[in-house]
């Protein structure tokens, strides 16, 4: 049916078939003829300066045609070579000193990849050792430092301050003030506080990232798995000082990507090659290189959460450490973004938050499904999940009790819109029947019940541009920027377009990225495309539809106002004509094309210097919550989850179909997180970065029964109303699951992931206490 | 690169094994082919089994069934002649890794593999199999219980070969195959445990909770379940020496180790009961 492709229906995705058969074509896929294959030497040092590279044995292996150093590229682009979104400190090959255990030292260029690798195996490196920042605690003590000075980038302008100062391994903090949180604690009536830890783990898309680069009449091209064609365009122009109109970035679909596949992977050492060598090269990672390129911060907290002798919220105060490892990448983004939403979605008369980005010698983290708010969500739905017991009040109701509604403002100073926790909360508890009685259980297996909600913003301010061209046989070409890497963007972008065009979905085709055709796009993440991009969409459609109804006002010698776009065609009282027949009078031509183009921009208020707060830090919110039954065994501390639901404002479902899917899929992905998804490092060395020992939940893991819900609080700016999702899910699934274990076994736990192992020794220690 | 041989008989493979530098052998691949890709095995030669006619038999005796070395471990699940011989084996296979590695995994590559985690070993070690070891000298008989003798090595020497593996019928009583991982669901196991009780006697094979497979037994006349349990703990407490790793802890890997025995037997004495 025609409906089912417009704006809330559940029509299948474009491309269903073709990814789960195999017929869809990655990056990797592509033939790329006549290629140097590349495969990187990597450090064996958390910290060392680089002495001597040892090529000449690599160099004499038969098919292999060169092996560069970061001094090599050094030579040849000078600080240039240092990029990254936030900080311009990340070299594409290390240059005078390694951060990390795995960061790429020289790049082999062969004839063929297997070769390439085995060539890496005889270069040889002279180290000569600093003192390693392994952790938070090494990097804030502050006797080692991984950078002798921070450079910002020139991308944002709030950073410069920072230029040039050293002996830190401090590179950005965000401070939140609202009121006095500290006397406003001590006057409280009851204070709960913790010690939160969530630690890095990494991303596991299907496909691997890949890059192919080569130099064509002077132009830089280039074929890339990225989330971020328009920002790897800039990225390389600047580091080739190249006009942008001599790179050109494009992409296929993904195979997923999570976060994995932004900014600066394998992009620029592709491109510094490709300049340097003249060669087409083809950089591929391994699944075990895959695990250095980038991870999800891991994140420490120290917070409470005070309560008057009503039981109102007074005061909320946390200390927060993301570990960004070697380079900061967006880490500043995300050290402020979630910073201000560590006091989570509620109404409190005071808060004061730290939240620092710190320099380690482990892989850079990134941006990661989240943006580092389930990191904080874990404190603050614990820290009042805890509250509640502390008062004897019911988690749940002492939630919605105090949740921001419509219009309230934020600690950080932004009012709520198109934000419902309180019906994603209701609609969760309801879901997993908290108000029915549990059978609890009294022998090994116990039972419990938990819930958790999250807030997080969308990036803004961003920029999304859309070209639509609408061909005369009455079907659309759609030039977007947005990757579609499984989320389903495209299906979405096309149906929008469909509803203000009055035509099925299906007769649109969304051109994938590339720089050259494109327009630009701020970055496909952080849930920004369905709101944004969309938007976009939605005004090019509007733009095409006018001409449309311009051409049928002629046709018909009609005022503009007296015709209507209609699935049948273009109508002026009892007449219609076919678009398709419109279109092909007006040009006189089978084939020909109308284009109309369209602009979305966001705006914000940077946080005020002193206070951190803004009365506009985002264009909208996500809100979510999570409603958890599960059983502990109390023998072997396994978890096992009955049925979790999982809720998400999303203004208006354009697909709830994908919407479903998106709410499944990140639950699903926190469900590891809660429980045993890590990455495990050992002095500097990641010990579990094989699949072999990487955990990540099977189809064995999931709940038995898994609900998605989907709220619909219309967004006034929205197109139809409707928001992004892609996040919404992830950010109280751990602390949710956390939350029923306390009420199954009565220990609170505050280090992720709740492995059994930490259940039973919680439940031991417990039991000493209690003897 | 590593040269792949083909032999088509079992004489031409072990005259191979005793003949080129560094031979490996080659069943299913599932745990060669991951270990050859994590760059950590290193063989100038492959000698595949695949082709050789015969080793993909399961051959009835008398009281014994005789499994070729390339039978795959899901026709060990699956294969009615197995079920009805030893059942307890053919559901500690059923329980390896998933379908897809079960259809492409062989029953002699996963003994030979010589993982302290495997899941077959535990039944194969309480039903007192045999190994049947060939080369060029001829074939030589290993009791399982004396095949694992140290952490990744088994009983196989270089120039031998897994030819076969021979299960005595499983005698009257019953047997119970319990596994527990302690991450993902679908993870290497943390503790696995195989318990056969027949007559007076409870045997019980461990896996992943020590360096290598390991069997015990102990009496078990006159117990009730609860006695079985306190039995076999106390039988298994010696033979408990888990490798701390990512996976967990010793205290919490010997804690696994109990929780999983206990589950065994007390599954084992309930089928008795009902028996």
């Amino acid at each position: 049916m025609l409906e089912q492709g417009w704006v809330g229906g559940r029509r299948a995705r474009f491309d269903t078939a073709g990814r789960v058969r195999g017929l869809v074509s990655h990056v990797g896929d592509q033939p790329v003829g006549a290629a140097a294959h590349v495969a990187v030497h990597r450090s064996t040092q958390p910290h060392a300066l680089i002495g001597a590279v040892h090529t000449e044995d690599a160099l004499a292996m038969p098919g292999v045609y060169a092996v560069l150093t970061g001094a090599d590229l050094y030579k040849q682009f000078g600080d240039r070579l240092l990029t990254g979104p936030a900080f311009a400190d990340q070299p594409a090959l290390a240059h005078e000193k390694v951060r990390y255990v795995g960061e790429p030292v020289a790049a082999v260029l062969a004839a063929d990849l297997a070769t390439a690798r085995a060539a890496t195996d005889a270069v040889w490196v002279d180290y000569d050792e600093l003192p390693p920042v392994y952790d938070l605690a090494d990097a804030l003590e502050g006797s080692a430092f991984v950078h002798d000075e921070l450079k910002p980038s020139s991308v944002f302008g709030d950073l410069r301050h920072l230029r040039g100062v050293r002996d830190t391994n401090v590179n950005y903090t965000y401070t939140l003030r609202h009121g006095d949180a500290q006397a406003a604690r001590e006057a409280g009536a009851h204070t709960v506080t913790g010690e939160f830890w969530a630690p890095p783990t990494h991303h596991v898309p299907i496909e691997l990232p890949c890059t192919i680069a080569w130099v064509d009449a002077g132009r830089l091209e280039m074929l890339t798995t990225t989330q971020t064609p328009s920002y790897v365009r800039q990225t390389i122009a600047d580091l080739l000082d190249l006009p942008l109109s001599r790179v050109r970035v494009t992409t296929r679909p993904l195979g997923g990507s999570f976060g994995a596949k932004m900014y600066d992977r394998l992009e620029p050492l592709a491109a510094a090659l490709a300049w340097t060598t003249g060669r087409k090269v083809r950089l591929v990672a391994s699944r075990e290189e895959a695990f250095l390129l980038t991870t999800r911060h891991g994140a420490a907290v120290t917070s409470s959460l005070t309560a008057d002798a009503e039981g109102n919220l007074v005061s909320s105060i946390a200390d927060v450490r993301y570990d960004t490892g070697a380079y900061a990448d967006v880490g500043p983004r995300i050290t402020a973004k979630s910073g201000m939403v560590t006091p989570g979605p509620y109404r409190i008369d005071t808060a004061h938050v730290r939240s620092r980005c710190v320099y380690t010698n482990k892989p850079s983290a990134g941006p990661f499904r989240g943006f580092g708010v389930p990191q904080v969500t874990w404190s603050h739905e614990s820290l009042i999940d805890e509250l509640a017991h502390r008062l004897g009040e019911d988690p749940y109701a002492f939630r919605r009790r105090h949740l921001l509604r419509e219009g309230d403002e934020a600690p950080m100073g932004t009012r709520m819109h198109s934000a419902d926790f309180v019906t994603c909360l209701d609609s969760v508890a309801n879901a997993i029947g908290w108000f029915e009685p549990l059978e609890r259980g009294s022998g090994r297996i116990r039972r419990g019940r938990g819930v958790a909600v999250g807030v997080k913003a969308v990036l803004t301010p961003t920029i999304a541009n859309a070209v639509l061209q609408f061909n005369q046989d009455a079907s659309a070409t759609l030039l977007i920027s947005t990757v579609d890497m499984g989320q389903g963007s495209d299906t979405i972008m096309a149906q929008i377009a469909a509803d203000v065009l009055a035509m099925n979905s299906e007769r649109i085709h969304v051109v994938r990225a590339d720089t050259d055709a494109t327009p630009y796009d701020t970055i496909t993440a952080g849930s920004r495309s369905t709101y944004h991009t969309g938007n976009a969409v939605r005004r090019v459609a509007q733009a095409m539809r006018d001409k449309l109804i311009a051409l049928g006002a002629q046709h018909f010698e009609v005022a503009e106002a007296d015709v209507e776009l209609t699935p049948e065609g273009l109508r002026s009282g009892e007449r219609t004509v076919p678009v398709a027949e419109l279109v092909h009078g007006h040009f006189g031509a089978r084939g020909a094309t109308l284009t109309a183009e369209a602009n979305f921009t966001t705006s914000w208020a940077p946080y005020d210097k002193e206070t951190g707060r803004s009365e506009k830090v985002t264009e909208h919110w996500f809100a979510g919550a999570i409603g958890v039954q599960l059983t502990v065994d109390t023998a072997t501390g396994r978890v096992h989850l009955e049925h979790l639901a999982v809720a998400g404002d999303v203004g208006r479902a354009i697909n709830p179909a994908l919407v479903e899917q998106q709410l499944t899929g990140a639950a699903i992905m926190g469900i590891g997180h809660a429980l045993f998804d890590q990455l495990v490092l050992d002095q500097g060395q990641l010990v579990n970065g094989t699949l072999l020992d990487y955990q990540l939940p099977s189809i064995r893991d999931l709940p038995d029964k898994l609900t998605p819900i989907v709220v619909e609080s219309p967004h006034d700016d929205g197109p139809f109303g409707a928001k992004g999702v892609g996040e919404t899910g992830i950010l109280g699934i751990a602390p949710a699951i956390a939350n029923a274990v306390r009420d199954a076994v009565g220990v609170r736990l505050t280090t992720l992931p709740l492995t059994p192992e930490s259940i039973v020794t919680a439940l031991e220690n417990k039991q000493e206490e209690e003897s | 690169m590593p040269t792949l041989h083909r032999p088509d008989t079992l004489d031409e493979a072990v005259e191979l094994l005793s003949t080129v530098d560094n031979p490996m052998v080659y069943g299913g691949g599932t745990a060669i082919q991951i270990l050859i890709k994590q760059g950590i095995l290193f063989a100038d030669n492959f000698v595949d089994l695949a082709g050789i006619p015969g080793l993909r038999e399961i051959t009835p005796g008398a009281g014994v069934l005789t499994v070729g070395p390339m039978v795959s471990v899901r026709r060990m699940e699956t294969d009615q002649r197995v079920r009805a011989h030893a059942p307890l084996a053919a559901e500690a296979y059923h329980q390896v890794a998933n379908p897809r590695v079960r259809n492409t995994a062989s029953a002699g590559g996963n003994i030979a593999h010589g993982d302290y985690r495997l899941d077959p070993p535990t039944a194969l070690l309480v039903l007192d199999a045999t190994v049947l070891a060939s080369s060029v000298r001829g074939t030589r008989e290993i009791p399982v219980r004396e095949f694992f003798v140290d952490f990744q090595e088994t009983a196989i020497e270089h120039d031998e070969l897994v030819s076969g593996i021979r299960i005595p019928a499983q005698p009257p009583g019953a047997g119970r195959f319990v596994k527990n991982s302690s991450l993902g669901e679908n993870d290497w196991p943390c503790a696995s445990a195989s318990v056969l009780v027949t007559g007076s006697t409870m045997h019980i094979g461990l896996g992943a909770v020590a360096p290598t497979p390991r069997y015990v037994a102990c009496d078990a006349t006159g117990l009730d379940d609860q006695g079985a349990v306190d039995a076999a703990l106390a039988a298994i407490e010696p033979e408990l020496d888990p490798i701390p790793d990512v996976r967990g802890g010793v205290a919490y890997k010997r804690r696994l180790a109990r929780a999983t025995v206990e589950d065994a037997v007390r599954a084992a004495w309930k089928d008795l009961q009902h028996a």
